[in-house]
């Protein structure tokens, strides 16, 4: 018998002994399974500054897990190696951690906070859920590093145990979507609008990548979506691209084209706009929108200086938009 | 052919296409409301590729994210 998955908007129909796009959730006797729970390819402990997160508790250690497989399969992928392997092939071997596990060496190693990053936590949806759940019990933080490419459902349960998350928004065309990601735009927008609505604190990434999606009219577009839907205060980062997987034909993103692009986006009236992947000390600074005045400064995943004074500015007072403590 | 014949045969007509219609629309409801409702998937025992016992974690991930 067929099962239909219903996690994503593929909805994979999936026939008996096989698995959905995804590769990690499949119909085993008519039954819909998922084969890696509990079962990360990939822990780390990690700058949350790498997420990349920069208004979500500053300076602070996340434990990071991923499991293989996505739902995506973009031409671009940088994790490529994890996210579109297959389990039973044997080339990523896994490492057996419970959520129970999860969360104690979360607090062995005095990390506030879990992210479910790396390949993409929506198709391995229940091991996120359940290590979501039992985080929060435990008073720790949950972080989501996604496309975002989920159905209304799904995604409204598993928000409620989720405290932040970066979500891409890879371009503002459909076309894009269908011919870079094999995915469409529309989900991704409805995604990034609900965990808006959940009050989950959300920053935006967009990789620019040259050629595809680095027009200057694009990059507009692109910002005027995120101050209408999400806000003026959502930190966006531009991240530059390096060739990779089934994209090798295409320059590594320039420091200018990342600028024009964080130019762009100021211009259109978002508050923090940030630049990733690509040494930038300006792009790497948040600054107050009210003064202008340096709040963080960055190098790298380091902070330099920290100027906050709990939630605002230490000169105009202005409330900075971000999960200080 | 009457007008009372004309009339019956219309009228049948008319009642096929409304049944089919109905019939269609309904399926497709069914279908809808099937495809908002989301199950979980189950657990597996074992993992099916090579395990292996665990890092040092406190090395940053070389992964993007």
């Amino acid at each position: 018998m067929k099962v239909q998955c219903e996690l994503c908007p593929k909805l994979c129909l999936i026939q008996p002994g096989q698995s959905g796009e995804c590769r990690v959730r499949i119909n085993i006797d008519g039954v819909l399974r998922t084969v890696v729970y509990g079962y990360p390819c990939s822990i780390h402990i990690d700058p949350v500054e790498k997420k990349p997160l920069f208004h979500f508790l500053p300076g602070s250690s996340i434990l990071s897990i991923a499991t293989i497989g996505c739902n995506l399969h973009c031409k671009n992928c940088q994790n490529w190696e994890i996210s579109q392997a297959n389990p039973e092939e044997g080339n990523v071997p896994a490492y057996n951690c419970p959520p129970e596990r999860l969360v104690a060496e979360a607090n062995k190693y005095q990390c506030p906070s879990l992210a479910y990053t790396y390949t993409d936590p929506i198709v391995y949806y229940e091991y996120t859920y359940d290590s979501a759940k039992l985080a929060h019990e435990a008073g720790l933080r949950n972080v989501l590093v996604t496309a975002g490419y989920v159905n209304e459902q799904p995604w409204k349960k598993l928000l409620q145990h989720v405290d932040a998350a970066n979500i891409d928004l890879k371009a503002i065309t459909e076309d894009f979507y269908r011919e870079v990601c094999s995915a469409t735009l529309k989900p991704v927008q409805n995604a990034l609008i609900l965990a808006k609505a959940s009050e989950v604190h959300l920053e935006v990434t967009n990789l620019v990548i040259p050629t595809l999606n680095d027009e200057p009219e694009q990059l507009r577009e692109l910002s005027r979506w995120i101050k209408m839907n999400l806000g003026a205060d959502t930190p966006l980062h531009f991240s530059g691209f390096y060739p990779r997987y089934q994209m090798r034909n295409l320059p590594a993103t320039s420091l200018k084209t990342l600028e024009t692009a964080r130019k762009i986006a100021m211009s259109e009236g978002l508050n923090y706009v940030y630049i990733g992947n690509v040494a930038s000390r300006e792009g790497q600074n948040t600054y107050c929108p009210g003064c202008k005045k340096l709040l963080i400064e960055r190098s790298g995943y380091t902070i330099l200086q920290n100027r906050l004074r709990q939630d605002r500015c230490p000169d105009c007072s202005k409330e900075i938009y971000g999960v200080w403590k | 052919m009457t007008r009372r014949k004309f009339v019956r045969r219309l009228i049948k007509a008319c009642t096929v296409i409304a049944a089919g219609v109905f019939t269609l629309g309904s399926k497709q409801g069914s279908r809808e409301a099937k495809r908002h409702k989301f199950v979980r998937a189950f657990r597996v025992k074992g993992y099916p590729g090579p395990v292996k016992p665990m890092q040092n974690i406190l090395k940053q991930g070389k992964w993007s994210g």
